[in-house]
């Protein structure tokens, strides 16, 4: 080999002598030309191995899967099976469908007002008269039809109260729906003297018309109970369900005393509070594992500015400075170290003002004095004002109070509470009656069961969106950064997240409401686990400069050397080669 | 031992790891002939038992040696036991949270004063702990209920305790006197071991978000260690770990008021005024809590801040605090303020200090060491402020009760590759025999807790003892010890070690040798080349107790916390080694260098490869005939220039191209798309 090459180049400085007169005579010699151009194709085919070997290591991310979820989500919202039925007790006469047509109407019309925890429903009428029975419409399965012969029910509920007749058609629903008792709402109608809507605190309403025989008007009506309370629950738009990501929620409640140097109230939160409480922690568990805890705090002054109102004999705060009350610098609620993870926490805060500020109260904008003298703040908590009696009178500073909060008070403060609680949720507090024929019936563990059906599918929808929200913007974040590492773990979570949102998806048209719910919890705490991964902090030490700053000083020089010399080299040969052509040619001339 | 000092310098110190413990039972071997010693070895630990009966052989006598070694141990329960509930000796137990806040003022001999502030609060047993609270704060319930706790120390110091001026053997002096930095330990209640290091790593967590401190430092294993009888005799679920380098402010004092009831709004914690106290000379912020079934949890929060008036012959709590303490906090059970005057302050006259104040009440404790004056906050209104003021009538010079020995710490050797560590103890000069608990056997008894990080890699083998100046040897003084060897980023080493002196003592120096380690550069803090803190150590002595019983009228938690047999121990200095730190930008010179020395090589080779000499030749011939080269050309020019020729302007204005060729614009506009191409790139990307 070292022969062959000083051989050539003995030959090409022979040759070489052609330059002088522009004409060659011999072939220019190629193993230069070759040497450097092979030179710089190794480099070329290198370039995509150091490429390769120099690569920042990043899980993929089922990005396109992602988004194409999320599309699909946004544009066709999780809606889940519900089966709606009606059933008339009294003689109904219109036996065509327009009934039935006309129920889902009005119910079609609030979902568009509303995204999240819709219903797919279905809707069928039953005439279940003394002899009649005829079924219309289109139930989910024979089971969920309702089995005629409770034509005894309109006897049995004369003379009875709401909360009996309430529980009359729990029984009767449980017995004549079989299987899907849990599943069907139902409005029971009949005809009776005075006109009445009552909707019940499970999942049924009665209603008693004048007349039945207007099923434009009755069908509007019955419409109107299922579209605007089953489904939706009266609320305008679903809001964020204060749950942490991980399904806890802790309700702190701490008694807040402005200032202890004129009176000090302590509460037996232990005995009062969680008895009062338990119930609605128990309605609420399929949603919330809730926890609570209480403490009393001193020194807490509110920060908003109270004035004295003359015609109330009261200090007042205003509407537009409660954003202010809350005095984050005094008031050191905490959040709970017992709220493990991804908790939620909210607090919930009585406040005892100072004698320099008692009675306390609240104006609301049109002047007038708050009812229950509390206020919200949306995922945060609650706040309720509670004045000490006969504090106006006191005489300030001369002697010093050391009082409990009377358990009558302390139990109207905690129905104020779940109250609050019940709006924090999305859910009205109370609801206002459209008209004086409606009316609801309040369950005594502050959630009735049908509300509850609605949380949970709110829950279970909120869930959904907000995993693929946040697998969204995570997918996102890593594209922009191309030199960030995603650890093989967050890919995972990602996958195994995605992978429980289809689940939860394909569940909640399926309509089994458990496993939705659960695999939805897990997708969102999953996506929330990938996106928080410390190792994305790890981002800063592997910038492209770090990477030109290493490769630059060996591969700038060395690629100008060999650019140059292969330039070189293939310029040299082309001119070398015209010279032989034209060698060549110029002999063929002569010859 | 020579050989095996040996054995270290042939082996690398990566070897310590196996070789480590044998260099410690063999080096401990020597230093305990084998006829006189016990061994039991467990893994990494090993303790050995000394035995005072000589001329014992060795192997037929190893079972009646293990049952002395056994039997000494039952001897030494006793003294162990009053090592554990210092402090707390309530007996009766509320039934309601409780909280007392009191106050301590202390003149010290050098003029300056001790301000201690002292709350407790008490959270008496039930089911509901953790979750509704009154008084006492939810956080630390909800910290013991979730990390099983039975007792924890937290303290935030800045400065150090003076032990020569200050007092050492006092119970203030003995309790307060902290380590500088942060220091926290605790005892879990949590039986396996790999459960308790987890939760000591949440531990440290939570507490440094409570108070906004780097007390998760604490969490790599790096970081802490489980003494087993240095600091507090227990069974393995204590951790102990030290920050020397924390700086303590106000960020630290903020949350510990929060846990008050009153904060700083009212009643003595009121008179915290941020500039005056992190003025003083000392600074040490405690938290103390303990739960067990019976009594609940019992939290002490203390501040003990050492301030200088200024004016040093009088001075007021307006003028130390500049502020006045008009009232209790309303929430608190007692509120109080003691000031406590010690008898060698008085002794020598009795009119060397004047007090201004109508005290509620005088008392001395039972020995007559010190003189309480009491004033219940109560009385005092925001008309009437409670303000004591302290004359002094005569300048002397006193110092309060010491410890039996004076211990400092420093290091010998120079250099960034070895080193010594010495421990040193001085007689204190004034008699404290009065302390002694048992005078008929007349030995100190002197326990030394010293933990070392790992990469300060000590020999444990070359622990050498002087007493009065003279090498002593080990079997002769140490009477129990306990090494539990550094692992290289896994672990520190820590030394527990009791000695005994004799009581004619003057001087003890303790001599330990270490290599440096070498860090890997990540682990380097920012601030490399400062040096690194090796943790205070502590030296206690057990045979000593201070206490101070004062009458039973007083009731007082910070008082009632006087009588506890608090054991005599002092911290030593925190050392600063320096370390070889490396150059941080080395990584980037040597790629750069060796980058560049290649890129020369490579591209030197291609042109060599490709060089046609005999052609080159020619070309240069034929140009030498057409026209000079171009540094000829040069020098030809500047020497016409140096001799003032002038060419002729025709020439000049032949050889210069115009400036603005198209070329030339070529060039620039090739220059300015690379330019912008190479922006675009960089920016889309």
């Amino acid at each position: 080999m070292a022969d062959e090459t000083s051989a050539a180049a003995g030959t090409s400085t022979e040759t070489g002598a052609g330059t002088e007169s522009n004409l060659r005579t011999t072939k220019p010699g190629t193993k230069r030309l070759f040497l450097t151009v092979s030179v710089l194709i190794s480099f070329l085919v290198g370039a995509p191995f150091l490429l390769k070997s120099t690569e920042i290591h990043r899980s993929p991310l089922p990005s396109a899967a992602i988004s194409s979820l999320s599309d699909h989500l946004h544009s066709n919202p999780p809606s889940f099976p519900c089966h709606f039925q009606a059933i008339f007790l009294s003689p109904f006469k219109p036996s065509d469908s327009s009934l039935s047509l006309s129920v889902a109407e009005r119910i079609r019309a609030q979902l568009s007002a509303q995204s999240c925890g819709n219903c797919n429903f279905t809707v069928s009428v039953t005439v279940d008269s003394g002899s009649s029975c005829r079924h219309e419409g289109d139930a989910a399965s024979a089971a969920c039809l309702w089995e005629c012969g409770g034509g005894g029910l309109v006897d049995a509920i004369e003379g009875r109260d709401d909360q009996g007749i309430d529980e009359l058609l729990l029984s009767a629903v449980n017995e004549r729906t079989g299987g899907c008792a849990g599943r069907v709402y139902s409005v029971f109608v009949m005809e009776g003297r005075d006109e009445r809507v009552v909707i019940g605190k499970h999942r049924h309403a009665w209603m008693v018309l004048k007349d039945l025989d207007d099923s434009t008007s009755v069908g509007s009506m019955i419409g109107t109970v299922f579209g605007d309370y089953f489904m939706r629950g009266g609320v305008e738009k679903g809001e964020y369900i204060p749950v942490g990501s991980d399904g806890n929620v802790v309700l702190s409640f701490s008694l807040l005393n402005s200032n202890p140097s004129d009176w000090i109230y302590d509460w037996d939160f232990q005995r009062t509070g969680e008895v009062l409480l338990a119930p609605v922690l128990e309605a609420l568990a399929p949603v919330a594992n809730i926890t609570m805890e209480s403490q009393v705090l001193y020194h807490a002054p509110k920060s908003s500015i109270s004035y004295w109102d003359e015609k109330l004999e009261a200090y007042v705060v205003n509407t537009r400075d409660l954003p202010f009350f809350v005095n984050s610098n005094e008031w050191h609620l905490d959040t709970s170290l017992s709220a493990s993870g991804r908790s939620k926490v909210l607090q919930f805060v009585v406040y005892v003002p100072s004698a320099s500020e008692c009675p306390l109260y609240i104006r609301t904008p049109e002047g007038e004095i708050s009812k229950t003298n509390a206020f919200i703040s949306p995922m945060w908590g609650g706040v309720a004002i509670w004045n000490p009696h006969g504090c106006s009178m006191q005489s300030q500073g001369i002697h010093l109070v050391r009082d409990v909060l009377p358990p009558q008070e302390l139990e109207k403060i905690i129905e104020i509470f779940i109250g609050q609680l019940r709006i924090l949720f999305g859910l009205n507090s109370n609801y206002v009656e459209p008209s004086p024929t409606f009316k609801f019936l309040a369950s005594e563990k502050g959630f009735t069961n049908w509300e509850l059906d609605l949380l949970y599918r709110q829950h279970t929808c909120f869930n959904l969106l907000s995993s693929l929200s946040t697998l969204q913007s995570l997918s996102t974040l890593v594209e922009s950064l191309p030199r960030m590492i995603v650890m093989d773990e967050i890919g995972k979570q990602v996958e195994l997240s995605l992978e429980a949102a289809n689940l939860a998806e394909r569940n909640i048209s399926l309509g089994i409401n458990n496993a939705s719910a659960l695999s939805s919890i897990r997708a969102r705490a999953l996506a929330e686990d990938a996106f928080f991964h410390p190792s994305i902090m790890s981002i800063s030490y592997s910038s492209m400069e770090h990477y030109f700053a290493i490769y630059m000083p060996f591969f700038a020089p060395v690629s100008l050397h060999v650019l140059l010399a292969a330039v070189k080299e293939v310029k040299r040969y082309f001119a070398e080669r015209s010279k032989y052509l034209a060698f060549r040619a110029s002999k063929l001339k002569s010859s | 031992m020579g050989l095996f000092k040996s054995v270290n310098q042939l082996g690398a110190w990566g070897h310590f790891k196996i070789l480590g413990p044998i260099i410690i039972y063999a080096s401990v071997l020597s230093v305990f002939p084998l006829g006189s010693s016990l061994w039991f070895l467990d893994g990494e630990r090993f303790t050995s038992g000394p035995l005072t009966g000589g001329g014992v052989m060795a192997s037929h006598t190893f079972l009646s040696l293990l049952l002395f070694y056994l039997y000494s141990f039952h001897l030494l329960r006793p003294i162990y036991c009053s090592f554990g509930s210092n402090g707390f000796e309530t007996t009766s137990v509320p039934k309601e949270e409780e909280f007392s806040e009191e106050l301590l003022l202390k003149p010290l001999p050098d003029y300056k004063v001790l301000a201690h502030f002292h709350f407790t609060s008490i959270s008496p047993p039930s089911s509901s702990n953790g979750k509704h609270h009154h008084l006492f704060p939810k956080s630390i319930a909800q910290l013991v209920k979730k990390y099983k706790i039975r007792e924890l120390e937290l303290s935030f110091t800045q400065g150090r305790w003076n032990y020569d001026r200050w007092g050492a053997s006092d119970p203030l002096s003995t309790a307060n006197g902290k380590p500088p930095g942060v220091e926290l330990w605790a005892l879990f209640d949590i039986p396996t071991k790999e459960e308790i290091d987890a939760t000591w790593r949440n531990l440290t967590h939570s507490l440094s978000g409570l108070f906004c401190a780097s007390i998760n430092f604490l969490e790599s294993s790096t970081s802490y260690s489980a003494p087993l009888w240095g600091f507090l005799p227990n069974n393995g679920d204590l951790r102990y770990g030290a920050l020397p380098r924390e700086a303590v402010c106000t960020e630290n004092l903020t949350p510990w008021l929060k846990l008050l009831p009153c904060r700083d709004k009212a009643g003595i914690a009121s008179l915290l005024d941020r500039p005056s106290i992190y003025r003083g000379h000392y600074h040490s912020q405690r938290l103390k809590l303990r739960s067990d079934g019976l009594n609940g949890i019992v939290i002490e929060q203390t501040l003990s801040v050492v301030l200088q008036p200024i004016d040093r012959t009088s001075w007021s709590m307006h003028q130390l605090f500049k502020k006045s303490l008009t009232g209790k906090c309303a929430l608190a059970k007692s509120s109080k303020v003691f000031l406590e005057i010690e008898r060698s302050l008085v002794s020598q006259n009795e009119n060397i200090l004047e007090l201004v104040g109508e005290a509620d009440m005088v008392t001395n404790d039972q020995r007559d060491h010190s003189t309480i004056y009491q004033y219940n906050v109560e009385r005092y209104s925001e008309h009437e402020a409670l303000d004591i003021r302290v004359n002094w009538k005569k300048l002397l010079q006193v110092s309060f009760l010491q410890a039996p020995l004076h211990a400092s710490r420093f290091l010998m050797g120079s250099g960034n590759e070895r080193g010594s560590i010495a421990i040193s103890l001085q007689s204190a000069r004034n008699s404290t025999k009065g302390l002694y608990d048992n005078s008929k056997n007349c030995f100190t008894r002197v326990v030394i807790l010293q933990v070392v990080p790992w990469y300060v890699k000590v020999y444990y083998h070359t622990l050498r003892i002087y007493v009065d100046g003279a090498i002593r040897d080990a079997k002769d003084v140490v009477e129990k010890i306990n090494v539990t060897p550094s692992e290289d980023k896994v672990s520190p080493g820590t030394l527990e070690m009791m000695l005994q002196f004799p009581c004619g003592m003057m001087s003890a120096a303790l001599i330990l040798d270490f290599d440096k380690g070498f860090l890997h550069i990540d682990e380097y803090p920012p601030d490399a080349n400062q040096g690194f803190d090796i943790p205070s150590a502590l030296v206690s002595f057990p045979d000593f107790i201070s206490r101070r019983i004062y009458p039973d009228s007083i009731s007082s938690p910070l008082l009632q916390s006087y009588k506890g047999r608090n054991i005599v121990k002092s911290y030593t200095e925190v050392l600063l080694v320096p370390l070889t730190t490396p150059d941080f930008s080395m990584p980037y010179n040597v790629i750069t260098f060796t980058c560049t020395v290649l890129a020369l090589y490579f591209g030197s080779m291609v042109n060599v490869l490709r060089r046609r000499v005999s052609e080159e030749e020619r070309l240069a011939k034929s140009k030498d005939k057409r026209k000079p080269g171009l540094i000829p050309l040069l020098i030809s020019k500047i020497s016409n220039k140096v001799r003032g020729i002038k060419e002729d302007s025709a020439n000049q204005s032949q050889s210069s191209e115009p400036i603005l060729g198209p070329k030339v614009v070529f060039k620039v506009v090739l220059i300015a798309l690379i330019a912008v191409l190479g922006h675009y790139f960089f920016n889309s990307s």
